[in-house]
């Protein structure tokens, strides 16, 4: 096999691409989803921070109706709300007209009953200051159920341990969807779309016929197929290294860079070699594409559940945690690919041999 | 084979469902010397946690990105720690719940419940969307009473309507806290049902990521079948296969129809099997209706213009992204806002929150797929024969061709307003895509990028037909018939606008944003001159400087248009 010959395969395909523009396309689509991550990350901060609206700093009207409580100075207490203790109906007859932010009613149960306190909370529909309040709602409500639990802490059998948690910072969920989500997902897209791309640049040889036009020229069957594994293989630490660029445009910083590029590549080769397997079985797209569908679910469900899998480790690369292990995962998802290479490599030299004969 | 792959998709899956995704394992380390801490979080996988003693942990204070100690906890000054910090407030109330919901006398132990009552308020769109926040604190001696009539509502019953042991039972099922992607996951084996009552800790903010199941839930399933449709059609074109079934009797719509009926019924198929899993009610399926058309019709658009498999798999993923975030992005604010209707998904997501929906949301939601599958199939109909099926141009050029095809050459000018008028539901749908993309930005940003990208939009729409003219019939262009193409395009876009918004948009169009969009409601004939005017411009520009001047002709027309709209909503500002 002589890696010129590979270079020449590998070349003639990238220019392909380059031709069809779906290249274009491509880069495109991967525009189009930054811009989504940072509607999420709009979205997502407005939705859990909610002064980033800049809705709260005046504070809401909330109504109260029934019996006095603490939770009235609860409301209060941050400046959050200002109360205003009025009859039920005529509250939620201002919270119609949007003059309140809610109307909570509160019955007669005493502090230390038997039964539990039952509030009703009214809340506007489909409105996302609404979302916002009851952020602020719950804190109240939250404290309340403290008092009336201590008020009622006789009645308890087990106490559990004490750790004082500072007020809530609510970054969680951004944190973790970007880095817990989004990062691998993007990053394994380039692997996942090349591995489809060397299905299409297998059989397309078949279906129009030019395998034997490639063949009558020096290069051999193998080359070939190394020439559009290569293709299709340098495309993905490219694909991968420009989201990492991108997304650290978009303010979100990934760590150790380049153990994540030899990461995303190693397991790549490995969605590529399986696609290139199912192209050289079937020849044909539709069925190829349809076994290497099936056979990827499979393939990432089972990695997802073994602890430390290659999405892990990028996750905790990417999100500086520390991977002590990660080297070693790497030989073996290496040592995997060397294998999965050889045969096919194998299957490949089989190939051409049975056309040979 | 095929039983191979499933017995491996079934082991793989079984495998999955035992262990968990193991996806964030070991993200936050956790320094603590308290034991008990470390019991605590030893169940979480998230969470990697490092026993010292004190001395360790004083000196090393950023080593973790959380410590807990004395019977506190402190996050490290990062991003990281604070989202450590609010993961371990979750698990710690998780525990705190663990322990509370075993107490003997539960209402010691969760002495408070809620019920919310949703109240619908007449003014919802227009008045979040003008920037105006709802119910901020009155001003001094003002009044927060109700300025119309009152309606009586009796006293809300004082006691909970279930026993102790069902509340146990759902508080056991449904862990108190917000941690959504749990709650995401916790979905798939069969969600805990909150019931009406609420504990404070369960009285969540709506979450934005339970319809993201339901797009992985019913949407991917359509996706591959789509792609199936795709190939065939593809397939046919390049293997010339189809040339056969063409020179039979049977025309194109009944070829589109038989070739669509087997893809259409198994889409159906498998969104009634997952209805049937999940189960819910067979009304879901109503919405998803249209959505699978407008797959299909754009499956078989994509078939007939893709010159290779390769190219077919880039429009395909291209489209399959662009129509995710168009169905999921809006359903995020499902209980949020109502811009969120635009999307046929939210409908699914509010049946299976129980909230329903009515035949009006129905039509608002669903109206533009109904209408672009039309365009769309009618388009390829057209086009569905021997001659464009089996040409290699390039993709840009057959969609040109696709549209000169579909117009009459013996009137060109209805044909451009029929053209116009046609495009005016995909129009829609971009614009609307736009203002899902932006409503969130800062509000000068967002009204801004939206005029900007809503005048270029339009521009490409009406200039799709000139350039069809121009290129399919040369020496048409003299400079009256430029005139008269513009004078048709302006008409035909403003005809279908103004229809589309008559019947269905008033929603939008009431708000700030809408009026942005879908320029002036009230006049006439100033959108009018407008829109001829950008069409004149693209004409004037192609006539004079041919086919390379186009992009030129373009940006300078939405320069125009964007300015017009500008000045227009400068008095708005």
């Amino acid at each position: 096999m002589k890696p010129r010959h590979v270079w020449t395969i590998a070349k003639k395909e990238l220019r392909g691409i380059g031709n069809e523009r779906t290249i274009v396309l491509a880069i495109l689509l991967q525009v189009f989803i930054a811009m989504f991550s940072s509607f999420l990350v709009v979205g997502l901060t407005s939705l859990y921070d909610p002064s980033s609206l800049g809705g709260m700093s005046g504070g809401y009207a909330v109504g109260y109706a029934g019996t006095d409580s603490p939770l009235a100075d609860l409301l209060e207490e941050k400046g959050d709300f200002e109360v205003y203790h009025m009859d039920l109906s005529e509250a939620v007859a201002a919270l119609q007209e949007r003059r309140l932010a809610a109307v909570v009613y509160v019955p007669d149960t005493p502090p230390d009953g038997i039964d539990p306190v039952k509030i009703t909370l009214y809340t506007l529909k489909n409105d996302i200051s609404a979302s916002v309040t009851g952020v602020k709602i719950r804190e109240a409500m939250e404290a309340y159920e403290v008092m009336l639990r201590e008020a009622r802490d006789d009645r308890l059998a087990a106490e559990p341990v004490d750790i004082a948690v500072p007020a809530d910072a609510g970054g969680q969920s951004f944190f973790i969807f970007v880095y817990g989500l989004l990062v691998p997902l993007l990053l394994f897209m380039p692997a996942i779309i090349s591995a489809s791309l060397i299905i299409d640049f297998i059989t397309e040889e078949y279906s129009t016929k030019t395998l034997d036009t490639l063949l009558s020229t020096p290069l051999t069957f193998t080359e070939i197929l190394w020439g559009k594994v290569l293709a299709a293989w340098v495309l993905v630490p490219l694909q991968a290294g420009a989201w990492i660029v991108l997304l650290a445009a978009n303010g979100i910083a990934i760590h150790n860079a380049p153990a994540i590029l030899l990461h995303v590549s190693a397991a790549s080769l490995v969605l590529i070699l399986i696609g290139a397997i199912a192209a050289l079985h079937y020849r044909e797209r539709t069925s190829a594409q349809f076994v290497y569908s099936t056979a990827l679910v499979a393939v990432l469900l089972a990695v997802l559940a073994i602890p430390g899998n290659p999405a892990n480790l990028i996750v905790l690369l990417a999100a500086g945690s520390p991977a002590p292990l990660h080297g070693s995962a790497l030989v073996g998802v290496l040592a995997g690919t060397a294998f999965l290479a050889i045969i096919t490599d194998r299957y490949a030299r089989r190939l051409a041999a049975r056309a040979a004969q | 084979m095929t039983a191979v792959l499933l017995v491996a998709l079934l082991l793989a899956s079984g495998l999955t469902a035992e262990s968990g995704i193991r996806l964030q394992d070991g993200i936050y380390t956790v320094g603590t010397d308290d034991p008990a801490a470390a019991a605590l979080l030893s169940g979480d996988p998230a969470f990697s946690v490092f026993l010292t003693d004190h001395a360790v942990l004083a000196q090393r204070p950023g080593a973790y990105d959380l410590v807990i100690s004395g019977g506190r906890a402190w996050a490290a000054r990062t991003e990281k720690g604070a989202a450590a910090l609010s993961a371990f407030a979750v698990a710690y109330r998780n525990y705190r719940a663990g322990i509370y919901t075993g107490e003997e006398d539960l209402f010691a132990a969760y002495p408070l419940w809620i019920e919310t009552v949703e109240v619908t308020s007449s003014l919802d769109f227009t008045a979040t969307e003008s920037g105006q926040i709802i119910a901020p604190k009155p001003q001094e001696g003002s009044d927060v009473r109700p300025s119309g009539p009152v309606e009586d509502l009796p006293t809300p019953s004082s006691t909970l309507a279930v026993s102790a042991e069902e509340l146990r039972h759902d508080l056991a099922a449904a862990p108190a806290g917000n941690d959504g992607i749990a709650r995401y996951l916790g979905m798939f084996s069969g969600g805990p049902d909150l019931g009406e009552f609420k504990t404070p800790s369960q009285l969540s903010p709506p979450l934005p990521f339970d319809s993201l199941i339901y797009i992985f839930v019913f949407i991917f399933p359509l996706y591959f079948t789509s792609q199936f449709a795709m190939m065939s059609i593809a397939n046919e074109r390049i293997e010339r296969r189809g040339e056969i079934l063409l020179s039979t009797p049977a025309g194109p719509l009944t070829i589109i129809a038989g070739k669509m009926l087997p893809y259409f019924l198994l889409m159906i198929a498998v969104c009634s099997a997952i209805v049937l899993i999940t189960g819910g009610s067979f009304v879901v399926i109503l919405p998803l209706v249209p959505v699978i058309l407008f797959f299909l019709a754009a499956a078989l658009l994509i078939g007939m213009t893709a010159r290779s498999f390769r190219e077919l798999s880039f429009l395909s993923i291209f489209f399959s992204t662009v129509m995710t975030s168009y169905l999921f992005f809006p359903s995020i604010f499902a209980n949020v806002h109502v811009i969120s209707l635009i999307s046929p998904l939210t409908l699914v997501v509010l049946h299976f929150q129980g909230t329903g929906f009515t035949a009006a949301d129905y039509l608002y939601a669903t109206a533009l797929f109904w209408l672009s599958t039309a365009v769309v199939l009618w388009l390829c109909a057209r086009n569905f024969t021997e001659e464009q099926l089996f040409s290699q141009e390039r993709l840009t050029s057959r969609l040109r061709s696709f549209i000169f095809a579909a117009m009459a050459r013996d009137h060109p000018f209805a044909s451009l307003v029929a053209v116009n008028l046609l495009a005016i539901p995909l129009i829609f749908m971009v614009q609307l895509m736009y203002l899902v993309l932006l409503f969130n930005l800062p509000l000068p940003w967002s009204l801004l990028a939206l005029i900007l990208l809503a005048a270029f939009t339009e521009e490409v729409a009406k200039s799709i037909g000139i350039l069809a003219l121009f290129r399919g019939i040369p020496g048409f262009f003299t400079w009256r018939t430029v005139l008269l193409a513009a004078v048709a395009t302006g008409f035909g876009f403003l005809l279908g606008e103004k229809l589309l918004l008559f019947v269905m948009m008033a929603q939008v169009t009431g708000s700030l944003f809408g009026s942005v969009l879908f320029s002036g409601v009230g006049l006439l004939w100033m959108p009018f001159l407008l829109h001829t005017a950008g069409a004149l411009i693209v004409g004037a520009v192609l006539k004079i400087g041919g086919r390379r001047a186009y992009l030129p002709g373009l940006l300078l027309a939405t320069a125009v248009h964007a300015s017009y709209n500008l000045i227009l909503i400068g008095g708005a500002l």
